[in-house]
This record gives C-alpha cells, structure tokens and sequence, in this order.
C-alpha cells in the first residue's frame, strides 16, 4: 500500500535520448491491481523505440512480469489493469476488444517464458504444436506448415530438426525447448519479442547461446526486444536502453551503458554493487591477487 | 512481411520430417495385442460369472415340469421331465457342457416356447445395443458439452447449476426418469411414443422416435457422472501453463479449450464412461420394461418371473459376453487417449 | 470416528443427518403414522391432492400418503438388510485377503471379478426371481452383488496400511495376525467404510426400489416405494403427477445418503482425483 518512496525520485531518460520517431510500444502511468484491490504496478512508464532492446531489470515481485503480462493482455486471474495506456503501433491496447488482443498475439506480440516446459502441452510432440501455430496464425496448409516447422527450428540453431520435430516436450532439454518457444513466437512474424527470464532457468553455456540468437533475430529481422531478468549481465549484453523496476514502479530508466556506468539512483548503484561484488569478474581479480 | 532469413548451416534439414514414430499399421497391430491381452485375462472372469450363472439354474427349485404342466404336474412326470433335459446328470458335467455348447453358438431351447434361445436372442440383442449405443451417444454429448461449459465459466451460473443437477440426478432411479420423461414427452408434449419399437427398416424416423427417449432416459445417469468429471478435470487443466502459452502464441480460445485442455483433462471422465458401458448393456431392464421394448433384459427378466431356466442361463451368458468384450474395447481406447499412458508405449 | 463426528458439524453433513433421521423415524413409525389404511380401496378414486389426502389417492382410491408411510419400512429396511449382507461377504475376505496367503487371495481376487462381471440388476432378477420371489432372496442378491465393492475397498485399505510400520512393530512384540488386525489395521479402515456404506446403501435403495418396481420381492398387496410408481403407470394420463410422491422420498434419502457419505470423506481429508474416481466405482448405480 505505502508508495514506493523512490517513485517520486524516479530517473528518466531525457527528452533527447531515443529516435524521434513514435516508439514502437508505449506504456503510460499503467496501474495493475490484484483481486482484492491492492495495487501493485503503480504508474509505470516504458517506451521502447521500433529495432531496439529495451532491458527490465529488478527482482522478483517488482512488477516487471506483471507489467509485460498486461501488455499481452494475460493477466492471470483476478489480476487487472486500473489505469493507464498501452499503445502498440498507435493502438491502444486496453480499448480492444479481446478477440483482437488474441489477433494480435503472435502476429504483432510474443513472448516467451522461463520454464519452458511447463509452456507447451505436454501430449502433443513439439512439432506438431509449432505446425497448430503456423496453421492458425499465419494460414499455411498441413504440409507446408509441416515443413516451413521443420525450417524454423533449423533456424533456432537445433540439429536434427526433423527428429526434434517428432519429439514430445519431456524428451528435450531447457535449452532445446527454449528454441522451439522461441521458434513458435516468431513464426508468425511478430515486431515485438517479450523475453521475459527467458534463460533464467538454463545452463549458463546454453544461456549464452540463446541470448545470441535473441540478438541475431533482432540484427537480421529488425525485431524489438524487451529482456526481462534479475540478472544485470544478461541486460548488458543484449539491451540498448534499460529500465529498472522496484517494488512495482521504474525508478530508472536510460540507455545501458550510461546507467551501467553511472547510475543516478541509490537503487540501480546498489544493483550493480552487488553485482560487481558477486559478479564473475571480480573473482578472476581476487584469483589474480591473492591475498 | 518479410520472411525470416535462414542461417546457412552446415546440413540443411529435409523437406519433411522423417517419421521416427510408428506409421498406422504398427500402432494398429498394437492395439489389436492390446485388445486381445485385454480379452485374455477376461477368461477366468468368464469362467467364474458363467458358472455363477448356471449354478443359478441349477439352485432353482424350478424344473421344466411344473414351468411347462403348472400345477397339475405329478412328481413322476417332474422326473421324466428332468431325465428328458438331463438334468439328473451332476452339475459340473451339465455346466461344461453347456459352455461347450454354447462356444458353438448352440444355447438350449427355451422350457416354454421351444423356440432355441440364440434365436430369441439374436432377435432382441439389436434392440438393446441400439439403445445401449444411444445412450452412450447422448452421455457423451451431453456431458461433454455441459461439463465443458461449466469448467470455462467456473464459479458461474451455469456452473453451479451443472453441480446440483448431475447431483440431483444421481440420486434419481431409473425408472422414475423413465417415467418422467414419457410423462413429459409422450403425455403432456405429445411429440414422441411412449414405448414400443420400430426396426431401422420401417424407416430411420421412426426408429428415431421410438429409440430417443429410452436411451435419454438410460443415459442420464452417465452423462451427469461425465460432466462432473469433465468439470473437475478441465477446471484444473485451464490453470495449467500451457494453456497460457497456447494463449500466448494467439490461438483462438475454442481451440485453445477443445485441442489442447480437453485432451489432457478429460482423462478422468473417458474412465468413468467407460465403467458405464457395462451398465448400459447390462442394467437397462428397467428402461426396456418401462418402455415396452423387445429387448435382451426384458427377455431375462420375463423369463426369470416364469421360471424358464435355459432362456435366463443363456440371456445371461451373453449379456457377460458382451459386457467384457466392450469393457475390453473401451479399456484399450482409454490407454490409447490418456497422455501419460502413451509415454510408456 | 471423529471423522464422522466433524462431518456432521458441517452443514451438508448436518443436513443430510437430519434427513436420514427423518427417514428413520419414518421408517419405523410410518405405518402407525399413516391417517388411513394403506390397504382400504376406497370410492374416490384417481383424487389430486387435498386437505383430507395431501398426496391424493391412487386408482383404487386409497390414500396415496398413507401407503407411501407404509412402504416406509419395506423399502428402507430391505436396503439395509442387503447392504449388511454385502458388508459382511465383501469386507471379510477384503481384509482377510491381505494376510491369509498367496492362493487365498488369488481365489478372492477372481470370485470378486466374476461378480463384477455381472450384469447387475437383470443378474439380481435373474437371482431373485429363480430362487423363490421373496423379500430376503432378492436382498440376498443385491448384498451379494454389493460384496465387490466393499471387498475392494478394504482390501485398498488393508493393503496401504499393512506396510506401516506400526504394524510391523506390532508384529515383532509378538502381536498375533488377529491381534493386529483388530487393534492396529480395523481403526483405520472404519472411516473408508463408513463412507462406503453411505454409499451402498444408497445404491441399494435405488436397486432396492427397482426391483419392487418390476414386482421382485414384494408380497402383494404391501406397498413399498417402488411398488406405487408401477401402480401410478397405468394411470399416467389421469394423474400425472402421481410417481413424484413416492420419487421424492427415494431421492431424498438417497441423496442425504450420498451427501452424509461426501461430507464424512471431505472431514476425513480424502483428497485427490484418485479419489473421486474410486467414489464412481464404489457407487454401483443403474437403471
């Protein structure tokens, strides 16, 4: 209930950062409110140029998950957005209609989530779920879904993609089921990529790999992104503009490197403290000079 | 929209995916293994239930002297009687016998009439597989389509009325939804007959008319069990993540519910449909009686009142038959449906 | 024990107590309670319900009240009497199963799916007609038939608690089979099978009503529930409304039944679909 102290001293991007142009998604004062009235997004506000990489940082419970859930439009249940805009390519989102929002899923945004796994039906082979996909949103017919599946997760970076096809999603590792999801969320063409803790859950090596092709896909697509994670490394490496969350607001936002190297709110320093403290690069210091 | 780019990889994949599941006729044959290990382990079933069976008969007091003369028969005619259906001979001798007979297709002759009792069953099993696959028909929709409703819209109107009234109708017996419905249909709405039977020859309508309110009233038991299970197990399935990422890719919500939740939530409800088919063969003597229909269980149950012990034996004998065979069948389906299960395949 | 006792503080369980009771009292006083003879024809035939008949009267012009109170008992008490039979043949061997060796429960195992196999109501006909058309025959059936359930049952319950380590420890002091049995296995296994007589006695009711329906072990002219449903047959057009009398007290007392049986195994903390499904099997219902 008590409002977030640092909103007030919140740290925004100043009016010359970014292109001019209309950003491609642009969140207003959005306030997001569970079912028995509490709030717990309050006023945020996010905008993220068409091609780039927008990062959101904070921990758990700072809203950053709640706040990409409202722009889809899959809040869970009970869960509401009471106030604010979201507009998506000029549109606003939360004046659709939910057959539309349901339109614009996958064609204009997607996402992908962290356990994988728990995202696809369980009974149905991974391939055949990529087909429905293709089927459904983008209009092909049963063999040419078939087959342009097969292309997209060649694409993903999986080998032996016509076994992959095959397989149900208990028969493949984090890593693999993270490109077939991520195969499926661009199959239809989307602008908007949401990666919300999307290596989170995998192995470091396979995390590296899967931040890479999230950068390829944006490099020779011209997709936008919007990482989310805890982690400041993963936002490093991928995003051009960062925003950082906190107890259900932004208490900073600006482009990367500038608020990596000089963060203006208390906040963000502490978050990158501890990150230097714990971070790997200063154990290789510490082997380095031993004490 | 452009297209996505491909990377040049070292091996471009196939056009389409090379099968590494078994093709149809493999999974063919293994439901054909399965059905038959199913109908295997019926055998001591069999045995045990047909044995039950004849000792049936032979515990009765009746004998085909007194079912066949009444009253005036004297106890020499009653063991003439007897010797002239062997029925002096020891049990076990006559139930192995009777079995062996009947594995020919050969089930004795009816005490009364004379007339063999395969004949009168050959009659009168159509009628009761016709109603038997009615109701089955209409449990499944029915169920289906209200616990379906009432699992989607959860907590509301139609919910809870879907809870108290396949509540209520499991405590109704069958004869007075029977009853109930010939009142309503046949006597206040006149609109359909209150009993008899027309064959699908005298015309497809008529059959229709004649066949649409016993197997409603026989189906009514199952189709609230259906929907309850159904209810039960798609409200939890909806809660599932991969519900929210069918979502997520913008599937339409029909699809979303009638692909992906239904096939791993209706799991509990093909089980419990499938303990139902037994009954619906076996229990429908009510709803045939009740609407004069010349079927199977009538035949049993007329025939037990006067007493006519080869009719009853073989009636029975076949209703088991068939009871195994179809709880054999729908086993396999359930194995062949549920996800879980067909890892282990 | 106190799973029944927490069943009844909640509001189905209260309710559906209540009912029962009801029935009960019905059951055993409902001939003295009756205003007429249940057995007088009388010249007001076919009569709607009134201030002197509340239910009516019948084709005969008996009053419709009365012989409904009067077939209380009949109706009410064959019920038990076949559910006790069944309780007796199923729940013996179900325990006895578990420590009475290999071959013991192997023939157990087989008799009780050859009973499963059979085809239930036209079986207890069948049964009941043959064997002399009375009362006592045609429970004996039914509680017959019933025995499965409550075999597999126990035997479930037998099963999962014969592991436990108590029991092994009782064992090891030198407890005998019996002694076990009685002090350690038998507590645990009283809730499930309180919950599943609810349940068959509710079954057996249905059944129960059925079979007087189609004239089985009924001695003419004693009225019983499912006996005044098949008078009121041939007389639908003129009173239609008449099987609703007799209808509602067997679907009340089945239902307080079904609901005293929910509310005793949501007190106990039976959870889970396994559950759920185990409750199907253990209602055997049919037309």
């Amino acid at each position: 209930m008590s409002a977030s102290p640092d909103f007030a001293t919140a740290v925004r991007p100043s009016a010359g950062d970014g292109a001019g142009r209309e950003p491609l998604l642009s969140v207003r004062g959005l306030r997001v409110s569970v079912a028995d009235g509490t709030e717990v997004v309050h006023g945020v506000d996010l905008g993220v140029p068409r091609g780039s990489a927008a990062g959101l940082v904070g921990e758990s419970g700072s809203g950053k998950t709640l706040t990409c859930r409202a722009v889809l439009g899959l809040l869970p249940a009970g869960v509401q957005v009471t106030g604010g805009q979201i507009a998506f390519d000029g549109a606003e989102l939360t004046a659709l209609p939910d057959a539309e929002r349901a339109r614009l899923r996958g064609t204009g945004i997607a996402a992908v989530f962290q356990d994988p796994a728990s995202y696809l039906n369980p009974s149905i082979t991974v391939g055949e779920q990529l087909a429905e996909v293709l089927r459904v949103k983008v209009g092909l017919g049963r063999r040419a879904a078939r087959e342009r599946a097969v292309e997209l997760l060649h694409a993903m970076g999986l080998r032996r993609p016509e076994h992959v096809y095959t397989q149900y999603p208990f028969e493949l590792s984090g890593g693999m089921l993270q490109r077939v999801l991520l195969a499926m969320a661009i199959s239809a063409d989307p602008e908007l990529l949401i990666a919300d803790e999307a290596t989170t859950a995998l192995d470091v090596t396979v995390q590296a790999e899967v931040l890479e092709l999230l950068s390829e896909l944006r490099r020779d697509r011209g997709l936008t992104l919007i990482v989310v994670s805890h982690d400041l490394a993963v936002v490093a490496q991928t995003c051009d503009t960062v925003h950082v969350f906190r107890d259900g607001a932004v208490v900073e936002s600006g482009p990367t490197r500038r608020v990596l190297r000089a963060p203006r709110h208390p906040y963000t320093r502490q978050l990158i403290d501890a990150h230097e403290r714990f971070g790997i690069d200063r154990v290789r210091e510490q082997r380095r000079s031993p004490r | 929209m452009t297209a996505l780019d491909l990377r040049d990889r070292a091996a471009p994949p196939s056009a389409a995916p090379a099968s590494s599941r078994p093709g149809p006729a493999a999974l063919l044959l293994r439901a054909a293994a399965a059905l038959s290990r199913g109908l295997f382990i019926a055998v001591p079933v069999m045995l045990v239930s047909t044995f039950i069976t004849f000792m049936l008969g032979g515990l009765t007091e009746q004998d085909p002297a007194s079912v066949v003369l009444g009253d005036s028969a004297t106890p020499a005619d009653v063991q003439r009687m007897r010797e002239a259906f062997g029925l002096d001979r020891p049990l076990l001798l006559r139930y192995v016998t009777w079995l062996w007979n009947a594995l020919h297709g050969d089930l004795g002759a009816s005490w009364f009439t004379k007339i063999p009792v395969a004949q009168s069953i050959a009659e009168r099993l159509p009628v009761s597989l016709s109603v038997a696959a009615g109701a089955l028909l209409i449990a499944v929709v029915l169920g289906g389509v209200f616990g379906t409703l009432a699992a989607v819209r959860q907590g509301g109107l139609l919910d809870r009325t879907v809870t108290v009234v396949t509540s209520v109708l499991a405590t109704v017996p069958g004869f007075v939804a029977a009853v109930a419905l010939i009142t309503v249909f046949a006597l206040i709405v006149p609109v359909l007959p209150a009993g008899g039977w027309a064959p699908p020859s005298a015309g497809l309508g008529t059959w229709a008319s004649f066949l649409l309110l016993p197997s409603l009233a026989l189906s009514l038991d199952a189709a609230a069990d259906v929907a309850r299970q159904l209810r039960t197990g798609l409200a939890g399935t909806l809660h599932e993540n991969y519900i929210v990422g069918a979502r997520m890719r913008g599937l339409p919500g029909r699809r979303v519910v009638l692909v992906h939740a239904l096939r791993n939530g209706a799991g509990p409800a093909v089980a419990v449909l499938g303990m139902h088919v037994p009954r619906l063969i076996g229990g429908a003597v009510i709803t045939e009686t009740v609407f004069a229909l010349p079927g199977i269980g009538e035949l049993t149950k007329s025939a037990a009142l006067s007493g006519d012990v080869p009719v009853v034996q073989g009636a029975l004998l076949v209703t088991i038959a068939v009871v195994l065979v179809s709880s054999a069948i729908v086993n396999v389906l359930l194995v062949k449906l549920r996800p879980a299960a067909r890892r282990e395949l | 024990m106190k799973a029944i006792t927490d069943a009844l503080r909640t509001r189905a369980g209260a309710v559906a107590a209540i009912v029962l009771a009801a029935v009960l009292v019905l059951a055993v006083t409902g001939p003295f309670l009756a205003p007429y003879d249940a057995l007088k024809n009388s010249a007001d035939i076919l009569q709607p319900p009134s201030a002197q008949h509340w239910f009516g009267t019948d084709y005969l012009g008996r009053d419709v009240l009365s012989r409904v109170l009067a077939g209380a008992p009949a109706s009410v008490f064959t019920a038990f009497e076949a559910v006790a039979i069944g309780l007796v043949i199923g729940v013996v061997p179900g325990i006895t199963s578990v420590y009475l060796g290999r071959a013991y429960e192997w023939i157990t195992l087989r008799i009780m799916d050859g009973l499963i196999a059979l085809p239930f109501l036209i079986f207890a006909i069948a049964v009941a007609a043959l064997l002399g058309n009375a009362v006592h025959q045609a429970m004996v059936a039914v509680g017959i038939l019933l025995a499965p359930s409550f075999y597999r049952i126990t035997r479930a319950a037998a099963l999962s608690h014969a592991g436990a380590q108590y029991v092994t420890a009782a064992q090891l002091f030198g407890a005998s089979t019996w002694r076990v049995l009685r002090t350690h296995v038998w507590p645990k296994i009283v809730p499930t099978l309180v919950v599943t007589t609810a349940n068959a006695t509710a079954s057996a009711l249905l059944i129960v009503s059925s079979l007087t329906f189609l004239g089985i072990g009924v001695v003419p002219p004693e009225p019983t529930w499912g006996g005044i449903v098949a008078g009121d047959l041939g007389y639908l057009a003129q009173r239609p409304y008449g099987p609703v009398f007799p209808s509602l007290f067997i679907m009340a007392t089945v239902g307080a039944l079904n609901l005293l049986a929910d509310a005793i195994r949501d007190a106990g903390g039976d959870r889970g679909r396994a559950r759920t499904l185990m409750r199907g099997a253990r209602r055997v219902r049919l037309t």
